[in-house]
């Protein structure tokens, strides 16, 4: 489509999405090399593609431009606006999913790519209306207050206790080192791991 | 446990006693707190209505810039390009908006702004509030007079970086103009003054449309004031082409556009007697407010403490950079920073221990609120200034904060319903303070009802008028207000309950949920509800404020830290937050509100600084990865203690519990390792500059002033202690 070239030949994201594109056609050649003359995968894009994503246990089918993160997609194409946009660049955490068992900042993940894994997010917690442990207590211990990068955070602990039942308080620490919090509600998340733990929370001094 | 059956407002926590007072609701957490959890919060940011346009501003990549040309002809015939426009032609800072593209989708807005492909011609441009200082000021002939006289000095400059706001959710809203109507969700401080703001470019009167902010992320001051730019493109596009249009930052324009706390240098003169009496001297501040034309207030001296005979000067410096906006107590950590280090460098110049100094200084709340920090900090292990050693040297410091109180009318309502719930009504906003939460906790002592059954609608201009938050005010003007409009409630319910059985109204009372004639209970509040002849009772302040109810506020903060002589890296250990607002409404959300001060004075002190190129006066941090903001690996243990004392005034929490840790932590710095580090952030480069000219001087002689923003050092006073 003469269009469609005149549009790449200037669109840096599109030439992004190519290249993505063609470092997984080189990931799949490695694992199995292509039958002659038939193209190992079909080449995605410029124009909106179809992807089907595996989120909270639900396939979803969208159809998407290719140059889509994982993040737009879920927050504009399935309504699940719990993952947020804050850095865009993954030093903030605000986009934090779970995919096939690992923490993942989804505003670097092509939609694309995320076909075939298994995406948790936020809303994908509490299994129906039974909270995951873990977000009740950042409910108690008030490990939230603007309640922004809220979220991201509740995923980063869910994957960091998935991991490690029982972290350390450093261990808490290093576990959430990708995620910021402006408000300043970081005390309280680590109380809240520590209770979701099955451990105590810190003491403050008694009283005096 | 269920989201249903989680009755939020009874979760006991364990782990932090009340040291010096009490709340309201001990045990009571965030109404919203399950919706926040699970993503279920529906921000601003987060609406996307169907059909939705795009739009953003085109903006200055330099400190100063001409635009030359562009290609917005064949830019607006992209695919899903809608409109662009180019309105300036000079942009005098970075981020500055020159124009705006709007598109049907967020990538073919973004494409079209890459293939903009403008051209700059890029102009000189100044960045530094020391740009703008030949030579220091003088002090005036009797200043002199008195610094001649005294026996003792102290001649510093002291200077903070400036600081953004760094709200996490981006200024912006969406607006969806309908023709006779429209909705707005905005990310807003202000519901009213946002809605004020928009009537003209939606061509609507105020009761035509309606601005939600339900859930706020994030402001801290920068998101007060009206709707902004992002607000009024997104009126004018959604009014023009009738479809909803969504504007918010990325994270880069929000660093740049959308204002900070301004860049502050200072510079003492101090006479100090050789018991330590200070007499007075020279404070001259300057703001650093870039393309602003005021707003670098820098609050030294703070009046917590008895200087002597001040004169003070200030002046405001404009720049190539984006302006200020207020920001969590503005001018007061520059301030703080300046007033406390300096403080502990006279201590040491007249040989006596800070604390002791500060206490002759300041006024008996804060002293007694010092002597408690210091027992809980173990202020008798502190060592003498410049006297450790070791690689890792440990230092404490202590700084003070005062807040007073101000307030306008303003509405509120509670509606008993006839099921036996109850309404609380207020069109203010919840930035996270927990205001909903507060709200709903006066609503329910004020009627005699436990918490889990009031609910509370916040964030709507259709909801009765509030302030902005802004000031710490919220709480000191609404909880009274609140509070008035459930009386009336219960006495509304009251009335009827009095009629239906035939007693006297002035001997019902309610408590727990129970009505009480005569102290004895005689039927629930609920089946009282039942009793209502009409669906509902509404319950209102009517136009009444109680001023006598809000009070002032008073904080006092020990910061125990470590320094890596070898690194220059500071780690901070614990902090003890002392901080006085009145009668506690809610303790969780109160104690949250201390953390999170604290927490973003540390981050000021240690990291941030929107650094500027000094040649094309672009800023080259506008992110987070090298605007550095504390995280999880930074983090110390902090101690917020509720200082409640006899208070029954709702006071203000806001804003104090951010204003005096800065100036802590370089108290503490200087504390450790025998030099004081004068600028902001007290970075490792500026550590180690302070511990190899503190190693030149004898035992705690004043340093020299390490550079401000990198500033090589040539036009620092002559002299010195």
């Amino acid at each position: 489509m003469s269009d469609g070239v005149s549009r790449r030949s200037f669109l840096k994201t599109a030439g992004a999405s190519a290249a993505a594109a063609s470092l997984a056609q080189v990931a799949q050649a490695a694992i199995a090399p292509p039958e002659a003359g038939v193209p190992a995968t079909p080449t995605l894009g410029p124009d909106a593609t179809d992807v089907t994503l595996s989120v909270n246990g639900k396939p979803m089918k969208l159809r998407v431009d290719p140059a889509t993160t994982l993040l737009s997609a879920l927050r504009m194409e399935c309504d699940l606006t719990g993952a947020k946009e804050v850095c865009d660049r993954a030093s903030c955490g605000a986009c934090s999913v779970i995919i096939d068992g690992r923490l993942v900042a989804s505003c670097m993940m092509l939609a694309l790519d995320a076909e075939g894994t298994k995406i948790t997010t936020v809303e994908g917690l509490a299994k129906g209306d039974e909270l995951d442990p873990l977000q009740l207590a950042f409910v108690k211990h008030d490990a939230l207050q603007c309640g922004y990068c809220t979220p991201g955070l509740v995923v980063a602990c869910r994957a960091l206790l998935d991991k490690n039942p029982k972290p350390s308080l450093s261990q808490i620490k290093s576990g959430l080192s990708g995620n910021i919090c402006r408000c300043g509600t970081y005390t309280n998340i680590f109380n809240a791991v520590l209770e979701a733990s099955g451990q105590k929370p810190i003491a403050d001094s008694a009283p005096v | 446990m269920t989201a249903t059956k989680t009755d939020v407002s009874t979760m006991p926590t364990t782990n932090r006693p009340m040291n010096a007072g009490q709340s309201v609701a001990d045990d009571a957490s965030r109404l919203d707190g399950i919706a926040k959890v699970t993503g279920a919060a529906k921000y601003g940011r987060d609406k996307y209505p169907a059909g939705c346009l795009f739009a953003a501003f085109i903006r200055c990549p330099w400190g100063k810039a001409e635009l030359v040309s562009h290609s917005a002809d064949e830019v607006q015939k992209l695919p899903g390009v809608v409109e662009v426009n180019v309105s300036r032609k000079e942009g005098l800072y970075h981020g500055r908006d020159m124009g705006y593209i709007c598109a049907d989708s967020p990538l073919a807005l973004k494409r079209a702004m890459e293939a903009l492909r403008p051209v700059w011609k890029r102009g000189e441009v100044k960045t530094l509030i020391e740009d703008d200082i030949d030579k220091e000021p003088e002090p005036d002939v009797d200043t002199g007079k008195l610094l001649d006289a005294a026996p003792l000095k102290l001649e510093a400059i002291y200077s903070t970086a400036c600081q953004t706001h760094s709200s996490l959710e981006t200024h912006g809203c969406v607006v969806d103009h309908q023709g006779d109507s429209a909705t707005v969700w905005a990310s807003t401080q202000g519901t009213f003054s946002f809605r004020d703001g928009l009537g003209e470019a939606l061509k609507l009167d105020a009761g035509q449309f309606e601005v939600k902010c339900e859930y706020i992320g994030g402001g801290f001051g920068s998101k007060l004031g009206g709707p902004g730019k992002e607000g009024l493109l997104a009126a004018r596009l959604s009014q023009k082409l009738r479809k909803p249009v969504y504007v918010f930052c990325d994270r880069r324009e929000e660093h740049l556009d959308t204002g900070n706390r301004p860049s502050s240098r200072t510079l003492v003169r101090l006479g100090v007697q050789r018991d330590g009496t200070i007499v007075g001297g020279q404070i001259q501040t300057w703001g650093g407010v870039g393309v602003a034309r005021g707003g670098g207030g820098c609050t030294v001296p703070s009046n917590r403490y008895k200087l002597g005979q001040i004169s003070k000067d200030h002046k405001d410096i404009a720049f190539n950079a984006g302006g200020p906006r207020a920001m969590r107590a503005p001018g007061h950590p520059q301030g703080s920073f300046a007033e406390e280090l300096m403080l502990d460098e006279v201590a040491t110049l007249a040989k006596i221990d800070p604390l002791d100094l500060r206490m002759r200084l300041a006024s008996s709340v804060l002293q007694e609120q010092m002597r408690l920090g210091a027992k809980l900090i173990g202020w008798e292990d502190r060592k003498l200034t410049g006297s450790q050693t070791g690689v890792i040297r440990t230092g404490y410091g202590l700084g003070t904060a005062s807040w007073g109180s101000a307030g306008s009318l303003a509405e509120a309502e509670v509606i008993i319903h006839r099921d036996g719930s109850v309404e609380a009504r207020t069109g203010a906003q919840d930035i996270g303070t927990g205001y909903r939460t507060i709200m709903a906790i006066v609503a329910a002592e004020a009627i005699g009802v436990p918490v889990g059954i009031v609910r509370c609608s916040v964030g709507s201009s259709r909801l009765p008028s509030g302030p902005g938050s802004g000031g710490s005010i919220t709480s000191p003007i609404m909880a009274p207000t609140m509070r008035m409009a459930a009386e009336d409630a219960r006495e509304k319910l009251l009335a009827v309950v009095a009629t239906a059985k035939k007693v006297e109204l002035a001997a019902l009372r309610i408590d727990a949920g129970e009505i009480l004639l005569d102290a004895k209970a005689i039927m629930s509040f609920k089946d009282a509800c039942g009793l209502l002849p009409s669906d509902a009772i509404t319950g209102r302040n009517a136009g009444r404020k109680r001023a006598e109810e809000r009070g002032h506020s008073n904080g006092v903060q020990f910061v125990k830290a470590t320094v890596d002589t070898e690194t220059g890296v500071i780690r901070v250990q614990r902090v003890i937050a002392i901080q006085s607002c009145g009668k506690v409404l809610c303790r969780k959300t109160a104690e949250s509100q201390i953390i999170g001060g604290v927490i973003q004075g540390l981050s000021y002190a240690m990291f941030e600084n929107r650094l500027l190129d000094r040649v094309t006066g672009a800023m080259v941090n506008p992110n987070f990865e090298w605007y550095r903001i504390l995280g999880p690996n930074d983090m110390p243990h902090i101690e917020p203690v509720l200082w409640s004392k006899g208070q029954t005034k709702v006071c203000a929490l806001g804003e104090p519990p951010v204003i005096p840790t800065a100036g802590a932590l370089a108290a503490a710095v200087f504390n450790a390792i025998g030099a004081p580090v004068r600028s902001t952030p007290m970075s490792p480069d500026k550590v180690l500059a302070a511990v190899a000219s503190g190693a030149k001087n004898e035992r705690g002689a004043p340093a020299v002033n390490p550079p401000p923003n990198g500033k090589p050092e040539n036009k620092k006073p002559g002299g010195g202690a």
